[in-house]
């Protein structure tokens, strides 16, 4: 193993030229998956946190009271795919949409009565996706004891969840297109590489090497190209990611919403998988090289 | 039929060997044998197939037809984990020198001992210095290829084939792109290989220099042995195909 490492690292320095130019473009290959995933993390975050804005509003029925209304409460808390409840009083409710109306409020300062029922406004749980978990919850809330109508944004819902299936298609077929891309880039670079190398095999293999002498220095630098082209990558990336970040302010559109650098598990996912798809570029060429 | 002495003192034999490249034919129904520590020709003019048994020899090219024993391993059978067994016991010589550009000549030579499995560094360092001595190159050790004469490389190359110890050198024109003198001294070096006991094989389409050797000649025309001296009865050496290893 250790003479292994040695050969593997003494052909690497000997090649310098030719490694160099193979990290770089690994280093490119990988620059460009990893602005996409930056991109569509973050994109994905964002649609994330619209769908947390999605709420739910239950109607008590007239005069039921709060006693009622925590019971009804107490039950929707128990179901699968409710994230929080909020009991929100008539008066407090009135209010608020004097307060929403502004200076035409006055129109509402005739009502002899409050007309809006206490209500409990519920936030879906993280994992209820879609418009038929949404409607399934809203069904099920309807029936509780107490509860007269359910209200949700249907149409809202439907078009933000149509954008939002159509970005993760996207995102996907795209994420999958790229990756055959730089797959196929990357492993005819290390092709090149051999090929140009092509002579120095042969002769190590003329003069009695076996296949595993060969073979495994060449497995070890074509990883270790990997290595570097993803690191190399990935820096230019978070260069960018640096350099970038303080021009883009999310205050206005999305208070709560900051913008993250790729994850720390992905991170070594996309490092293993240029050191993968180098091995792999390696290993179908040698096999070429070493047929008699 | 050969007495069996005979055929276990053939340390080469080629039976109805031939070698195609889609249509056209390399070598067509060979016969020969090369005794042990010989010193043997193969000569003929371009295109006689000098090089393609040369390179059946190595195992570089598998042959199509016919079947040869090299120190006891039948080539036509030989499985694919067992060629670097049998590259062990061959030193090859070509033309065009073959040494890897970017290693000094120390690590061209040293290498074929790496390959082979030697791990004392100080065991191999030992036996190319003298390697080098014995050629003349102790002085451009850490000389990298490019910077050496065509004799100096080829000498290089002369003391990669004989650092293993070979029973067999084969030498693919060994002399035909250097000067009277760079010759004289590779052959000299072949010569010296040959006195510690090993079997030379030269292919050459020189006349001059088969006239400067009493050696067991074959003589090849268009892929077909037309002619031979000093070996054995060609024809009668060859019977049903043994198996992948024959015992010696």
């Amino acid at each position: 193993m250790i003479s292994v490492l040695r050969r593997a690292l003494s052909d690497y320095v000997r090649h310098r030229l030719l490694h160099g130019a193979c990290v770089f473009t690994i280093a490119l290959a990988v620059f460009i998956v990893c602005a996409f995933t930056l991109f569509f993390i973050n994109a994905g975050d964002l649609m994330e946190q619209w769908q947390r804005g999605v709420r739910i509003t239950a109607y008590m029925e007239d005069g039921a009271g709060r006693g009622t209304a925590a019971d009804a409460r107490k039950a929707m808390e128990k179901y699968e795919g409710v994230g929080s409840v909020s009991y929100v009083p008539g008066d407090e409710g009135l209010a608020w949409l004097k307060e929403e109306i502004g200076p035409d409020s006055s129109l509402l300062s005739d009502l002899e009565e409050n007309p809006l029922p206490d209500a409990l406004e519920i936030s879906p749980a993280r994992d209820t996706e879609g418009i038929e978990g949404i409607e399934k919850l809203a069904q099920k809330i309807k029936e509780i004891p107490g509860v007269a109508d359910v209200e949700y944004a249907r149409k809202w819902l439907d078009q933000f969840y149509g954008i939002y299936s159509l970005f993760r298609i996207t995102a996907f077929v795209m994420a999958a297109l790229v990756f055959i891309a730089i797959m196929f880039i990357v492993a005819n670079t290390m092709r090149l590489i051999l090929y140009s190398r092509r002579e120095e095999i042969e002769i190590t293999s003329i003069i009695g090497a076996d296949e595993a002498f060969i073979k495994y220095p060449l497995y070890l630098e074509s990883a270790l190209l990997g290595l570097c082209g993803g690191l190399a990558g990935l820096g230019l990336v978070y260069l960018a990611y640096r350099g970038v970040m303080p021009g883009i302010s999310t205050e206005g559109l999305m208070p709560f919403f900051r913008i993250r650098f790729i994850p720390p598990e992905l991170t070594a996912v996309i490092i293993i998988a240029s050191m993968f798809v180098g091995w792999l570029g390696c290993f179908f060429t040698i096999r070429r090289f070493l047929r008699v | 039929m050969q007495d069996k002495n005979e055929l276990q003192n053939q340390i080469i034999r080629f039976c109805g060997v031939t070698k195609r490249f889609g249509e056209v034919y390399a070598l067509r129904d060979v016969n020969f044998g090369i005794r042990k520590n010989d010193f043997a020709f193969i000569t003929g003019p371009s295109g006689a197939g000098k090089s393609t048994l040369i390179k059946l020899l190595y195992m570089g090219e598998r042959m199509s037809d016919g079947y040869a024993i090299v120190d006891g391993i039948n080539l036509a059978r030989i499985p694919r984990k067992q060629i670097p067994e049998l590259r062990r016991r061959i030193g090859v010589i070509f033309q065009d020198f073959k040494l890897i550009e970017t290693l000094t000549v120390f690590q061209n030579v040293a290498l074929v001992m790496e390959a082979a499995g030697f791990r004392s560094r100080s065991f191999i360092r030992q036996r190319v210095e003298d390697l080098l001595e014995l050629v003349g190159l102790a002085h451009h050790s850490d000389a990298y290829p490019p910077t050496l004469s065509g004799g100096e490389k080829q000498r290089a190359a002369v003391a990669r084939a004989m650092v293993g110890k070979p029973k067999i050198i084969l030498a693919d024109e060994p002399t035909a792109s250097l000067d009277p003198a760079a010759s004289e001294r590779v052959l000299q070096l072949l010569r010296a290989a040959h006195a510690r006991g090993a079997t030379v094989v030269i292919t050459t389409h020189d006349r001059e220099l088969l006239s400067m050797f009493d050696a067991r000649v074959i003589y090849l025309d268009q892929g077909r042995r037309v002619d031979s001296r000093g070996g054995p009865e060609e024809t009668e050496s060859c019977e049903a195909e043994p198996p992948a290893e024959e015992s010696s």
